[in-house]
């Protein structure tokens, strides 16, 4: 059962824990799946859902219903993501608050992603699905939040706090990323 | 076909996805997909790669939505407790200021009566008085850092 946006941010300003359990549940897969693109791995995407929830909770009157709740949703887990990068010294991910300030990316080594490549690998399609962890998680983050979550360009500017034009370019350079990082023998599409 | 033809396809192809594109330059694209073996090679290429993409298999863990639904729960409970002791706690203060006012005139004259009985000079007479105004909003100040630090300690995962 889904809920509209009004509802949702009544419930919150009220902390219905009805309403939590509810969001808990519809979100849980598209949340964890967001978190473990970002992370690539699984026990900090555990802790990190966790905590998302429990500032869902604390936070909720500050969703105003304008935008989708998963918007606000996905920016509250993000920002917690840099939080612990930070905490942690996670350079990785550290460059999800400001990519543009990186030296020009290397793929970094897939034994050092071993979480996330266990994850992801399955039969058919684990070339490509693997050439995903060589590309920066700034533009894992954006080719998931456009055509796995299938947000528009306004909402995923939202959720990264940037302007649309960055946006733009972050999906234009990870979709080039993603064909370059595939390798010789996958198929590569345009981008 | 020139090279021109072929990057323009490409871009628009990245473009319709991305941002979308005019109805002009769909159809142009698609004009040029069918008589274009290469470029048509290419879309289905990245459509392969979205698929792929999208099939990303990521499972939930089984009971992380239940241990989520558990703990949400209970930290609603420590910061309902936590709010309603913060009320209590300015509701006291906000009470010994209002009783600190009103009994200030009284306060002076005991003061004053303490002077002139032990002939205690005025400077620690005035030094005794501020102390009886400052101390319990010292200690109010102190009571709420405590909970503040309780609770950022208990945020911490």
């Amino acid at each position: 059962m889904s809920v509209d946006t009004q509802a949702i941010a009544n419930g919150l300003r009220q902390r219905d824990p009805e309403l939590l359990d509810l969001l808990i549940e519809q979100f849980q897969h598209r949340l964890f799946r967001y978190l473990v693109f970002l992370t690539g791995d699984q026990a900090l995407s555990e802790d990190l859902f966790q905590e998302t929830w429990i500032r869902v909770m604390e936070r909720g009157h500050q969703y105003n219903a304008k935008s989708k709740f998963e918007s606000w949703l996905f920016a509250i887990a993000r920002n917690l993501v840099i939080d612990v990068s930070r905490r942690k010294k996670m350079r990785s991910l550290e460059e999800l608050a400001d990519p543009e300030s990186n030296q020009p990316f290397e793929p970094p080594d897939l034994q050092g992603v071993s979480a996330l490549q266990m994850l992801v690998a399955r039969e058919n399609e684990q070339a490509i699905q693997l050439s995903l962890l060589k590309i920066p998680a700034y533009y894992r983050e954006v080719l998931l939040l456009r055509f796995h979550e299938e947000l528009g360009l306004e909402e995923i500017a939202a959720v990264l706090a940037t302007p649309i034009s960055t946006v733009k370019s972050r999906l234009y350079r990870g979709l080039t990323a993603l064909k370059n990082a595939l390798p010789e023998s996958a198929p590569r599409g345009a981008a | 076909m020139s090279d021109n033809l072929h990057t323009r396809a490409q871009q628009l192809l990245a473009q319709s996805l991305i941002e979308g594109i005019t109805a002009a330059d769909d159809a142009w694209l698609r004009k040029h997909l069918e008589d274009c073996q290469e470029c048509r090679e290419h879309a289905a290429a990245t459509n392969n790669l979205l698929r792929a993409l999208r099939a990303v298999p990521i499972e939930v863990p089984r009971d992380l939505a239940a241990r989520t639904q558990m703990r949400v729960r209970l930290r609603a409970q420590e910061t309902a407790g936590a709010s309603r002791s913060g009320l209590v706690l300015w509701s006291l203060t906000a009470m010994s200021w209002l009783l600190g006012v009103m009994s200030a005139p009284l306060v002076w004259r005991a003061f004053a009566w303490v002077g002139e009985e032990f002939r205690v000079p005025k400077l620690a007479l005035e030094m005794g008085f501020v102390l009886w105004w400052t101390i319990p909003a010292l200690f109010a100040v102190a009571a709420v850092l405590h909970q503040r630090g309780v609770a950022s300690n208990a945020k911490r995962f």
